[in-house]
C-alpha cells in the first residue's frame, strides 16, 4: 500500500496506468450499453422514412406531409438528447485505484461517489457481452460482501485495460507492496495454471439428463396422452410455447456454460466460460463461504457432479441465469474433477484421507447393521460420518443412513439425499451463526436439525435429523472450531497468510500486456 | 417451564420482560380480529337476507374456525413469550425461542456486523425494545424482542464491545 499516492485529477492520463490517476471508461461504452435504446428510438421515428426511401417513393407521405417534419424533428431531438445524456454520463464517470481503495464517481445531476476497500474484495469478474466483445471491450465487476448489486462496475474498458486493472486490484488486495525498484511488477498478472475444462459434449449431455429434461419429457408425454384420450387437438397447442421456453432455457445454459475452464493462480480461482457472452471470474483464496456438490439421479449414469458455491459478493441466485452461473464452480464434472476443485477451494482439507472422506460424503451410506436395532445410537460409516439414529428412520426411510455430518480440522461436511445426492462443505472460519431447530415430530424421535447460516447464495447448509445429543455436541464443538479457525485467520491480505505463493516468481507466466512498466509508479518513486 | 430438549446443558437463560405479552396481544388483536371481522361479512350478508345461495353453515363455520385458531394462538402467547430466552456466553450469544417449533441460535460475537434496537408504538409505551443482531448472513435472524429499554441498551453496548474485541472478517 502506498499512502502517499495522491489522487491526481489527470483525466487524460494513459489508460495503462491505473495507479492514483482518475480515469474514464471507454468512450464507446454508453453506446454499447445503450444501443437498444438508440435502436428503438431510431426504429420508432424513422422506420417510415426508411421504408419509403427503400421503395423509392417520396420521402414523406402526402397525408402526413404537415406532421412529418415535427415527427422527424422530435425523433431527432430525442435521439440527440439521449446521445448527449450518454456523453455526459460517460464524461462524469471516473474511477481511481489508489491507497487501498477503488473509487468510482458517477452522475452529473445526482452525483455519487463510491469507494470500496481493495482488501475487502470478494470476487472480480470480467464480463463481455457479445456486442462489447465485437468491439474488444469488457466490463469489470468488483464485488464486496454486500449481497446485492456489484459494488463497482466499470463498463466498458478495453479488454487489456480490464485485465491489467484486475491484476492491479488483486495484487493490492493480496497485500503486494509495489516495489520501488520494479514498479511494473505490482500490476503483473499472476501466472495461472489451467486445471480443467468441461467439453461441450459433456455439457450438452448433462443438460439432456438434467432434472428439467425429466420434467419436460413427463409434461410432453402427459399432454400427448391427454390429447389422445380426449381426442382434443388443442393440447398440442400448449406444446408450442413450452417448446420455445425449453429451447430458450437450454440455449441459455449452453451459452453460459460453454467452454467452461477453471484455472488456479496465486490470486485465486479463475473461471472462464461463455459462448457468445463470455465471463471470466476470479475468486481470491478464502472467499468461498460454502460449497455444495450435488448429483441429480440421472447423472449417476455417467458419474457427473455439479458444484455450487456461496460467495459473499454474488448474492442469492435469482431466477436470471447470470447469478446462477456465477455461483457455479463446476457445471458438470467427474469425481476426480470434483476432487480437484475441492482441493482448490480447500487447500488444506484437514484430514489425512481427503479422497476417502469426500467419496463417503458424496456417495457413502452408513451400514444398516452396524448398530443393533433399537439402540438409538447413530451409525457411523468408515469415513466417520455420523448419521441419523436408527430410531428416527421412519422420518426418513430412505435418507436416514445417508443424512449425516463429519468435521475435519478445517471444514464441516454435511451430506444428505439418497436420490438427489448432496454434500455441503462449510469451512470452519466461514460459519456465521448456527441454530438448532426442532419441531414436534422431531422431538418425538429425539432428533434435531442443525442449520448453519452463511452468506446469501444457492447453498443453505442444513444437517437434517441429527440425533439430539450429537446435534447439541456438534453445536458446541462447531462453535469452538469456528472460533479457533477465526483466530488463525487474521488478515484479509491473503499473501500474508500464504507466504509460499508470494515467493513464487511471477514474471514468466505473465502476459505481454503487463510487461510495460507502470509509469505512474515511476514518477512517484523515481 | 420444562427443560427444553435442544438447549445446550448448563445455560441459565435470561427471560424477556413479561410485559412483552401485551405487545404480542396487541399484534394478535390487530391481525386476527381484522381477519375474523372480514370473514364475518358473508355471515352478516346472509343473515340480512342477501346472497341466498350461500349456505348458512359455511358462513358460520369459516369465521368460527378462524376464531378458534386465533383463540388457540392467543392462549399460546404467554407461553411463547416465556420461551424466549437469551444467554451471554464468553464468546457467543445464545437465543432460544418457540414451544412446538424450537430454535436455539448461536451467534459468535466476532460475527456480528451491527446491532439494531427498535421499538414499535406499543413497545415504546411499555418501555420495551427489540434488539436485533445482524451477521453477514441473512439467515441469522437473531432477534430478542421485549427487552426493557435499559437492558436493551446495556446489551447493545456489551455486544458492541465484545464484537469489537473479537472482530473477524467474513
Amino acid at each position: 500500500m502506498k499512502p502517499d499516492a495522491a489522487p491526481e485529477a489527470s483525466a487524460g492520463a494513459e489508460a495503462g496506468s491505473p495507479d492514483g490517476a482518475w480515469l474514464r471508461v471507454h468512450p464507446a461504452s454508453p453506446f454499447v450499453r445503450g444501443w437498444v435504446a438508440l435502436a428503438a428510438i431510431g426504429f420508432f421515428f424513422f422506420r417510415d422514412t426508411f421504408e419509403r426511401m427503400l421503395r423509392g417513393g417520396p420521402l414523406v407521405d402526402e397525408q402526413l406531409a404537415g406532421r412529418a417534419p415535427w415527427l422527424l424533428g422530435g425523433g431527432g431531438v430525442l435521439l440527440l438528447l439521449t446521445v448527449l445524456g450518454y456523453i455526459l454520463s460517460w464524461y462524469f464517470t471516473r474511477y481511481q485505484v489508489a491507497e487501498g481503495y477503488v473509487r468510482l464517481n458517477t452522475g452529473f445531476l445526482f452525483k455519487q461517489q463510491r469507494q470500496a476497500r481493495l482488501d475487502r474484495v470478494q470476487a472480480i469478474d470480467i464480463v463481455q457481452p457479445l456486442l462489447a466483445r465485437i468491439f474488444g471491450l469488457a466490463e469489470l465487476k468488483f464485488e464486496v460482501a454486500d449481497a446485492g448489486e456489484s459494488a463497482v462496475r466499470l463498463a466498458y474498458l478495453r479488454m487489456d485495460d480490464a485485465r491489467q486493472l484486475r491484476a492491479a486490484i488483486l495484487a493490492r488486495a493480496a497485500g503486494v507492496v509495489p516495489d520501488p525498484a520494479h514498479p511494473g511488477e505490482a500490476a503483473t498478472e499472476a501466472p495461472e495454471h489451467a486445471v480443467l475444462t468441461v467439453p461441450p459434449r459433456r455439457l450438452s449431455g448433462s443438460l439432456v439428463l438434467s432434472e428439467q429434461s425429466v420434467f419436460i419429457v413427463a409434461g410432453g408425454v402427459a399432454s400427448v396422452v391427454l390429447s389422445a384420450l380426449t381426442e382434443n387437438r388443442s393440447f398440442y397447442l400448449f406444446l408450442i410455447p413450452a417448446a420455445l421456453g425449453i429451447a430458450a432455457a437450454y440455449w441459455n445454459s449452453i451459452n453460459r456454460g460453454y467452454n467452461f475452464t477453471a484455472a488456479i493462480s496465486p490470486d485465486g480461482i479463475r473461471l472462464r466460460y461463455g459462448l457468445l457472452d463470455t465471463q471470466a471470474q476470479t475468486l481470491p483464496p478464502g472467499r468461498i463461504q460454502a460449497l455444495r456438490v450435488s448429483q441429480p439421479p440421472l447423472w449417476r449414469i455417467f458419474g457427473w457432479y455439479r458444484i455450487q458455491v456461496n460467495v459473499a459478493g454474488y448474492g442469492a441466485a435469482g431466477s436470471d441465469g447470470e447469478s446462477s452461473s456465477r455461483t457455479t464452480l463446476l457445471p458438470v464434472g467427474t469425481f476426480p474433477e470434483v476432487l480437484t476443485m475441492l482441493s482448490l477451494v480447500l487447500p488444506d482439507p484437514g484430514t489425512p484421507d481427503p479422497v476417502g472422506i469426500f467419496r463417503a460424503g458424496i456417495t457413502g451410506v452408513a451400514g444398516p447393521d452396524e448398530v443393533p436395532a433399537g439402540a438409538g445410537v447413530p451409525g457411523t460409516d468408515d469415513a466417520g460420518f455420523v448419521t441419523t439414529p436408527r430410531r428416527a428412520r421412519l422420518l426418513a426411510p430412505l435418507g436416514w443412513r445417508r443424512n449425516g455430518f463429519t468435521a475435519t480440522d478445517t471444514a464441516l461436511l454435511i451430506r444428505s439425499g439418497r436420490w438427489w445426492r448432496h454434500l455441503v462443505v462449510v469451512p470452519h472460519q466461514r460459519t456465521q451463526s448456527m441454530a438448532l431447530e426442532q419441531g414436534p415430530l422431531a422431538r418425538r424421535f429425539r432428533v434435531a436439525d442443525l442449520v448453519l447460516h452463511t452468506t446469501a447464495g444457492p447453498v443453505s447448509p442444513r444437517l437434517i435429523q441429527a440425533g439430539l445429543d450429537e446435534g447439541r455436541a456438534l453445536l458446541d464443538a462447531q462453535a469452538a472450531r469456528a472460533r479457533a479457525a477465526r483466530k488463525r485467520q487474521t488478515s484479509e491480505h491473503w499473501l500474508d497468510q500464504v507466504q509460499a505463493l508470494a515467493a513464487e516468481p511471477s514474471s514468466p507466466g505473465g502476459s505481454s500486456i503487463t510487461d510495460e512498466p507502470n509509469r505512474q509508479d515511476d514518477r512517484q518513486h523515481g | 417451564m420444562h427443560t427444553e430438549a435442544i438447549d445446550p446443558p448448563g445455560i441459565t437463560w435470561l427471560r424477556v420482560s413479561p410485559k412483552y405479552v401485551t405487545v404480542r396481544l396487541a399484534g394478535w388483536a390487530l391481525g386476527n380480529l381484522i381477519v375474523v371481522g372480514l370473514l364475518c361479512v358473508p355471515l352478516i350478508v346472509v343473515l340480512n337476507g342477501g346472497w341466498q345461495s350461500f349456505p348458512l353453515w359455511l358462513a358460520v363455520a369459516i369465521p368460527a374456525v378462524m376464531l378458534l385458531l386465533a383463540l388457540w394462538r392467543l392462549l399460546l402467547i404467554p407461553r411463547q413469550v416465556r420461551a424466549i430466552g437469551y444467554a451471554e456466553r464468553e464468546d457467543d450469544l445464545l437465543i432460544r425461542r418457540g414451544i412446538f417449533f424450537q430454535r436455539t441460535l448461536v451467534v459468535p460475537y466476532g460475527r456480528m456486523q451491527y446491532v439494531d434496537i427498535g421499538a414499535g408504538p406499543v413497545e415504546r409505551g411499555l418501555g420495551l425494545c427489540t434488539l436485533k443482531l445482524h451477521t453477514a448472513s441473512a439467515g441469522t435472524n437473531a432477534e430478542i424482542p421485549g427487552l426493557p429499554a435499559g437492558e436493551g441498551a446495556r446489551l447493545r453496548e456489551q455486544l458492541s464491545a465484545r464484537g469489537e474485541a473479537r472482530l473477524a472478517g467474513l
